[in-house]
Formats: C-alpha cells, sequence, structure tokens
C-alpha cells in the first residue's frame, strides 16, 4: 500500500474536545507516573492513562511546558542517582587528584575500579531503560510538538541529561575518573595482569551512545571527543618506554615478536575491551612507538637483520616484512639493509676470489723458483688456469648467494615486487663491481661446455646454462662478456674440445633470447664457419681419392681445413696478422694443393694461412715403441726439421731452428718449452733450464718413453683467462669497440630523428645500448663532438644543446 | 501461546476485541504499550483499555488494522469499504492518537 502523504489531519483545538484540561492537575498525575518508573514501579502504570494524559496536554497547546517539565523531573532524578549510586563509589584518588589510585595494591585496584565500573554500568543501563520508557509514554509529544519545535526527542534529551549530571558533574568528576579507571585497567592488562572486560566494555558502550550535544553528530561521540585521545595518549607514552625497555632487554627476534603480540592484543581489545572505532589509531600508535621509531635499532642488533640473513630466519624475515610493511609500504629500511648484507657478503666472494691468487703466486716466489723469463710464463700459465677454478668457484658462490636470497625473499617477504628489483640492484652492483665478471661467467660456461656437462642428463645441462644466463642477465658489460665469449667459443671450436655442439646452439639461443640477434650472429657465424669447413675438407679428401698415385698433387697425408671468415671470429684468438713460417716441403705441397682447389671452388678469396692454430699428429718409434702423438703445427715443423739433418748431425740449435723454419721468435720460443721443457719431452735441450735461449741447442730424445700409444703434446695450456698484458689490451679494444658502437647508435637516432636535444639523445643512446654495455656519458660526449667534427650532425644556431642530422 | 500471538483491545464503553497483535503494532502507540521491556500493565495483562474510545470506532480501528495488514505492500488496494461519513470526522481523531 502506498504510504499515505504525510499532510497531516489534525483534530481541530476548540469545540469538539470540550473537555478543558487543567496544566498542572494532568502533570501531577503524570510525573508521579514518571517517578514511578524512574522506581521501576511501571507495571502498576497503566500506559494508556499516561499516553492519553501526554496527548490531552499537548494538544491543549500545553506542550511546552511539558517538556521542560519532564527534562526538570529527568535532571532531578539523575542528580540524586549521582549522589546516591555513584559518588560513593568514585575512586577517591582522582578527587584528590593523586595519580596513585587505590594505593598500589593490585587487587584492591582492580576491585575497586571494577566496582566503579560496574555500577556505572548499571546506573546507565537504568537510565537507558526509563528513558525509552518515558520517551515511548511520551511518544505523542515527541511527533507532534518536538517534531514542529525542531527539539531533541525526550530520548535524546534524557542523554544530554545523563552527560551533564552524571559524565561530565563537574563536583564528581566522574568523566575523569572513568577514563583513568579504563585506562589503569587497561594498564593492568598490558602488564599482564587479568581484568574483567565486560564493564569497561559496557561504560565504553555508554560513551559511544553518548554525545557531545543533542544533534548526535556521529565524530561528536564523547568516546571519541573525551576519552579516544585519552586512551592514545596513554598508549604513546607506554610503549615508547616499553621500546626502549625491549630494545635493552630483548634481542632483535624477540623483540619482533613481543611487537607482534603488542599488536594482536590492541587488536583483540579494540574487539572485547573498547570500541573498533578505535582500532586502527592505536595499532598505528603501536607502529609509531615499537616499528617505526625503534625498527633501525633493531635490524642494526648483533641479533638484527644481518644474523637473520646470514642464518636463514625465515620467520623472523617473515615477521620483520610484515611489521615494516605496516609503516612503510616502501619498506627502504628492510630493503636498504638487506641489501646491504647482499652486497658485502657478494663483495666478500669477491674479494676471496684475489686472495688465493695472491696466495698462490706469493708462494710461488717463495719457492725459490729463478725468476727467470720462463718460469715466470709458466706461472702466468698457471695462475691463467686458475683463474678458471676461481671462475666457477666464483659463478657458484655468487649464484648460491643469490639463491639464498631468492629463497628469503620467497619465503619471508611474500615475493614483493620493490623487493626484488632491490635484490637485483644490489647483485647487479656487485656483479660488476668485479671487473672479471664477464670474463669469469665466460670461462664458468667455457668449463661447463668443455668438461662439466659431460654425462649429465638434458635437464641438468640446461639448468646450467640457465644459472650462467642468470649471471648474464645483471652484467652491464655485455659486450666484454661478447668479447670473452667469442674468444672461448673459438678456442672450443678450433681445438675441438667442445663436448656438444647441441649445447653449444643451446646456449648461444639462450643469449640470442636475452639480448637479440645481434648479439649472437658473429656466435653462429662461428659455427656455420665449422659446418661449411667440415663439407669442404671432406670434399677435398673426395678429390684427392679421385686422383692417381702418381698425381704430383696428391697428397701423403690427411688434411683438414677450417676456414673461418675474418669478421665472425675474434682476432685474438686466432692471431691478428698471418704468421708465415717455411712448411717442410710435404706439408707446403699440401697447402698450394688445398688453396688451388679452394680458389677453384671459391674464386676472389683469399686465404691466410694460421698456422698457430692448427696441429698435427704424427707416428714415431721411440725405444722400439710406436707412439702417436698430436702437437701443434708449429711444433710438427720443428720436429720434421730433425727428420732432414744430415747424417751425422743430431743436435739443431735455436738459431739454426729459426733459420730453417722461420717461426717467429715467441712461437718459436712456446713451442720449443712444449716440446723440450715441459712434461712430455720429445727433445732434449742443452743445457737443461726452464727458459729457452738463443744459444741453446736441441736433439731428438730417444730415451722418450710414454705409457699410452697416443698422447698430446700442448702448446703450454692455453691460455684460459687473461694474463695482465692481455687484459690491457683488451680494454683499448673494448673502448674502440664502444666507440663505434655508440657513434652508430648516434647516427642511427639522429637519423631517424633530424634534430634533437642533448638531453635526449643521450638518453636515447643509453637506451639502445644498454643491451650491450653501459656507455660512460663523457665518451658519448666525446663521440658526438667527432661526429661534429666529422660533418654527420652539427649544433643548431641560436638553441643550446641541440643536435642537426646533416645529410 | 495465544497470548502472545493474539491481544485484547477494550473500549470505554466494555466491549472487547481480540486481534492479532502484529496487526495492532502497526500503532506505534499500541507497540509502545505491549512493549515487555517498559512491563506496563498492558504489557503484562495483554489488554489495553481504550478510555477515549467507543466500541464502534475502536471497531473500526480495529477493521482498518486487518485491513492495513491484508493490503500491506500490494499495489492495488480496494477502497476500504467500512468508513461512512459520519463517524469520518471520530476516526481522525483516533488516528492522529494512535499514530496510524
Amino acid at each position: 500500500m502506498q504510504q499515505r502523504p504525510r499532510g497531516r489531519i489534525r483534530p481541530p483545538r476548540r469545540g469538539l474536545v470540550t473537555d478543558q484540561v487543567d496544566f498542572d492537575e494532568v502533570w501531577e498525575v503524570l510525573s508521579q507516573s514518571l517517578r514511578e518508573i524512574h522506581q521501576k514501579n511501571a507495571s502498576t502504570l497503566s500506559f494508556e492513562a499516561l499516553y492519553r494524559n501526554a496527548y490531552k496536554l499537548v494538544l491543549k497547546k500545553h506542550g511546552d511546558g511539558l517538556y521542560k517539565k519532564v527534562k526538570e523531573l529527568v535532571s532531578e532524578h539523575l542528580q540524586y542517582v549521582a549522589d546516591r549510586d555513584v559518588k560513593p563509589l568514585v575512586p577517591s584518588a582522582v578527587i584528590t587528584g593523586s595519580s596513585n589510585l587505590f594505593g598500589s595494591a593490585a587487587i584492591e585496584k582492580r576491585i575497586g575500579g571494577s566496582k566503579f565500573l560496574e555500577q556505572l554500568q548499571a546506573v546507565w543501563e537504568d537510565h537507558q531503560l526509563c528513558m525509552s520508557m518515558i520517551t515511548d509514554v511520551l511518544m505523542y509529544m515527541n511527533r507532534i510538538y518536538c517534531a514542529d519545535h525542531k527539539l531533541p526527542t525526550t530520548y535524546a534529551t534524557g542523554m544530554g541529561l545523563f552527560r551533564e549530571f552524571i559524565l561530565l558533574n563537574n563536583v564528581y568528576n566522574i568523566g575523569t575518573a572513568l577514563n583513568r579507571v579504563i585506562l589503569d585497567q587497561i594498564q593492568m592488562e598490558r602488564d599482564g595482569d587479568v581484568i574483567s572486560h565486560g564493564p569497561i566494555r559496557s561504560c565504553i558502550y555508554m560513551l559511544e551512545c553518548l554525545y557531545e550535544s543533542e544533534e548526535e553528530n556521529e565524530h561528536e561521540r564523547i568516546y571519541l571527543t573525551r576519552f579516544e585521545n585519552d586512551f592514545l595518549a596513554a598508549s604513546s607514552e607506554f610503549y615508547k618506554a616499553e621500546g626502549q625497555r625491549l630494545l635493552h632487554e630483548c634481542d632483535a627476534a624477540t623483540y619482533l615478536q613481543k611487537v607482534d603480540k603488542r599488536l594482536r592484543e590492541e587488536r583483540d581489545r579494540c574487539v572485547d575491551t573498547i570500541s573498533s572505532l578505535s582500532e586502527s589509531k592505536i595499532l598505528a600508535v603501536v607502529d609509531q612507538r615499537l616499528i617505526k621509531e625503534n625498527i633501525r635499532e633493531v635490524l642494526e642488533m648483533d641479533s638484527g637483520i644481518k644474523s637473520m640473513l646470514d642464518h636463514d630466519r625465515f620467520g623472523d624475515l617473515r615477521l620483520l616484512y610484515k611489521l615494516i610493511s605496516r609503516v612503510d609500504p616502501d619498506k627502504s629500511v628492510l630493503k636498504e639493509m638487506a641489501c646491504n648484507r647482499l652486497i658485502e657478503l657478494g663483495k666478500e666472494i669477491n674479494a676471496n676470489l684475489k686472495n688465493p691468487v695472491a696466495a698462490i703466486e706469493k708462494e710461488q716466489q717463495e719457492n725459490g723458483e729463478p725468476s727467470t723469463s720462463g718460469a715466470a710464463a709458466v706461472r702466468e700459465e698457471k695462475s691463467a688456469s686458475n683463474a678458471t677454478a676461481l671462475a666457477i668457484k666464483w659463478v657458484n658462490d655468487v649464484l648460491m648467494l643469490k639463491d639464498r636470497y631468492d629463497r628469503i625473499w620467497e619465503q619471508s617477504f611474500g615475493e614483493d615486487k620493490s623487493i626484488q628489483t632491490a635484490i637485483t640492484r644490489a647483485v647487479t652492483q656487485f656483479v660488476n663491481d668485479l671487473k672479471e665478471a664477464p670474463e669469469y661467467i665466460s670461462l664458468f660456461i667455457d668449463d661447463n661446455l668443455r668438461r662439466g656437462i659431460k654425462g649429465r642428463a638434458e635437464n641438468e645441462v640446461d639448468e646450467v646454462l640457465d644459472k650462467a644466463i642468470t649471471l648474464f642477465r645483471y652484467l652491464t658489460d655485455k659486450d666484454l662478456f661478447e668479447r670473452h665469449y667469442k674468444i672461448h667459443l673459438s678456442r672450443r671450436l678450433l681445438a675441438n674440445r667442445s663436448l656438444s655442439h647441441d649445447t653449444e646452439k643451446q646456449m648461444i639461443g639462450k643469449l640470442k633470447v636475452e639480448v637479440g640477434v645481434a648479439f649472437t650472429s658473429k656466435l653462429e657465424g662461428m659455427f656455420k664457419d665449422m659446418t661449411l669447413s667440415e663439407e669442404l675438407s671432406t670434399a677435398f679428401r673426395r678429390d684427392q681419392e679421385g686422383l692417381g698415385p702418381d698425381s704430383p698433387s696428391k697428397l701423403k697425408f690427411d688434411l683438414s681445413m677450417n676456414v673461418l671468415t675474418t669478421t665472425f671470429w675474434p682476432t685474438k684468438a686466432v692471431g691478428s696478422d698471418s704468421k708465415p713460417c717455411i712448411y717442410p716441403p710435404e706439408i707446403e705441397a699440401a697447402r698450394t694443393s688445398f688453396t688451388s682447389y679452394y680458389l677453384t671452388r671459391f674464386s676472389g678469396r683469399k686465404l691466410i694461412w694460421k698456422p698457430n692454430m692448427g696441429s698435427a699428429d704424427i707416428k714415431a718409434t721411440f725405444k722400439g715403441r710406436k707412439h702417436e702423438f698430436n702437437v701443434p703445427t708449429f711444433g710438427m715443423v720443428i720436429l720434421l726439421a730433425f727428420n732432414d739433418l744430415p747424417p751425422g748431425q743430431d743436435t739443431l740449435s735455436y738459431t739454426d731452428l729459426k733459420e730453417i723454419t722461420a717461426i717467429p721468435d715467441e712461437d718459436l720460443i712456446r713451442n720449443l718449452q712444449s716440446l723440450a721443457v715441459s712434461k712430455t719431452r720429445l727433445l732434449t735441450k742443452m743445457p737443461m733450464s726452464k727458459d729457452v735461449k738463443p744459444t741453446d741447442t736441441f736433439k731428438i730424445n730417444d730415451q722418450f718413453s710414454s705409457k699410452t700409444f697416443r698422447f698430446r703434446v700442448g702448446l703450454v695450456a692455453i691460455n684460459k683467462a687473461e694474463n695482465e698484458r692481455e687484459k690491457k689490451e683488451t680494454n683499448e679494444s673494448v673502448e674502440k669497440d664502444r666507440g663505434y658502437q655508440i657513434e652508430a647508435a648516434i647516427v642511427r637516432t639522429m637519423k631517424q630523428r633530424k634534430t634533437l636535444s642533448h638531453q635526449e639523445l643521450l638518453i636515447e643512446v643509453v637506451e639502445q645500448l644498454k643491451n650491450r654495455f653501459a656507455p660512460d656519458i663523457s665518451m658519448v660526449k666525446k663521440r658526438i663532438e667527432s661526429l661534429i667534427e666529422r660533418e654527420y650532425l652539427e649544433r643548431v644556431d641560436g638553441r643550446r644543446e641541440t643536435y642537426k642530422y646533416l645529410a | 501461546m495465544a497470548e502472545q500471538e493474539s491481544v485484547v483491545l477494550v473500549s470505554n464503553d466494555g466491549f472487547q476485541f481480540i486481534l492479532r497483535k502484529s496487526a495492532a503494532m502497526k500503532s506505534p502507540a499500541i507497540k509502545g504499550m505491549l512493549n515487555p521491556r517498559s512491563n506496563f500493565t498492558e504489557a503484562r495483562e495483554n489488554k489495553i483499555v481504550f478510555q477515549n474510545m467507543s466500541g464502534l470506532i475502536l471497531e473500526k480501528v480495529c477493521q482498518y488494522f486487518y485491513y492495513y495488514e491484508k493490503n500491506k505492500g500490494q499495489k492495488e488496494v480496494p477502497e476500504p469499504d467500512f468508513i461512512t461519513p459520519e463517524i469520518a470526522l471520530e476516526l481522525l481523531f483516533i488516528a492522529d492518537f494512535l499514530d496510524c
């Protein structure tokens, strides 16, 4: 049914209702009844009679009088209640102003407080009931008179009176006492005492129901205006002291647990003792006092974050994360301190690397080895292979450290994205802090591809490669890595040391995914060369088989070649210049034969021979035992020189060899070292020493013996890590390369954008190069200058720092 | 049970009407009278004596309570056919008194 329009039909005031009303008479009856209500004797009263009397008064325009009289009556009653019921129980200390409530005995305190609260609760409940009854009886007045005059209803008025006469009673200070008692009880509970929650809850509820004014605005609840601030202030004081106390008494983990417990307690307290309106505020107080103000100090304790991280205390860290998240959405303290520790550990790993090397070198010096150049060379080589071991150790250490932090991140830090970023930044920092990082990562891969992955399952191999990629991601100088990787790869390919080409390709694939095709195209080119060379060698062999046995170009031995495209291969591994030597005739014949074969297939190309990269299998008989061994090409040339000696002469001096073979000094010395000084001594040297001097003479070592039929005479270890001199060279060429790449990036950008401000150009260039290295700003500036000089760019007139592209 | 589900309304000339409490509660005044918490005589005895209503009027009041309860919430409502012009004004008084 639709609501009737509220337009109310009133009975006419005069004429219809004839009986006149005497206000005083009716009020007398009414007030008597209301007093009965206050005395809880309502059961003898007739609601209808009361209601009808009030109705009559209002109808006869005595609403005003009635309203006032009722108010007076309630006031009187409340004053009486305050005197009779509440006052005796108000804790005396409030009146005297002493802060020491009820003396010090906790029990007394608790009982006294509880009694007071219970009394207040009872008074309040009575009043509520009475007021609701009175309001019901005076319903007609509320409906007509109060609404018309916009006055608060009887109930609201009654509540207001309660506030005036009981709570804010000036004489008895009941409100103040209430606050103090409640706070006191809460304090007792915080100190571990047991208190009864019911009375407190009721009194708090009362405060929540009362308002500062009869308008009853939400934010003017007495609870909010007169209690909460006291509560928060007292709590703040308490937790400030508590924080200091805990800092002294507890270790970090306990501190965190205590804080967590306090937070839980306060939350519970808001549910079962005081109002949930205060929950967020009191928690903020705890956050501020116990977390925000002290957390740094806590983390800096001996038992602080450092120890938690070092001992994988996932639980503690999780709690720490949870607590810090409460006060700081950025968790900057946590990030800062965790990352500092991470960097510290990372740097420790880096530093530990340097020490053993130094130690080894020192040891060798002390062994009293004569500091001759040969010994130095050997030592250098040794430290190089040491470097491989170090690289592996480094990579493993770094990965282990990172894994640990990842685990902590996962388990304790809720996989927080911003913390992950911070960890990444920290790892990046210490990884790049180590100059050798790009080389070490490449060495790690090198070692694994040569030995490490032997006999491992596919997924294990994949795991190893992924590890390397993980670290690779952290590198800023990816171009340096590429450089090392190319060298290592070329050595693996040419010396046939790679365990599996599939794995090699897999690795390159992974790199491609990370940084793109440009990065790996040369690496792939190297593979292509290898495949083509194999085909070529087979074809050449077939061609040889087709020749008659007497044909002049028919070779007496098997020849396989690797034809490399110059641009794909690192000059350092292959050697930048051709290293000619005088080959023995049969070898020379093979060389010419292959050259002419190659040129008939690919005309217009030029072959440069690199004997320093090759090797040869030789069969020889020592002391009646047949052996087959593999030596470097130069080694073979040297050994063959002894074949052609005239009868009676069995020695050749260094100068003789130099003359016969024309091998460059450096290579000649190295090869002689490996033939005459190293373990497999196919030659004997006079005089015996570690060094090869121009005055030395050599002869075939007839006494040579080896347990195995086949063996290998390595060139005194192909140095795996770079030595000092090489490092310098590498750095120089890296600088040069970077210069070109920066210029290329500048030109690419400017060609597209035509004009661009300096800042924008810088940003563009850095962005383009970030996959390869982090360009040095001053270097970019220099490159820009240089491009302006060479008239690729010009400055725009009148606009500072703006460049224009010149087509 | 009957006591709780129904209530007795008595007129000033002694007519008694027994009706469902739920219907009578339409009037806030009656509702207040029956509130068990306040424990007035009416609530205890489950009987209300209206000193200002005759049986004739109280009958119409009761009819209205049932009429209201029956048609509550419906869109199409039949005209209340129990009100005659003679008593209309008096009923208006009572409606104001009972606030319904």
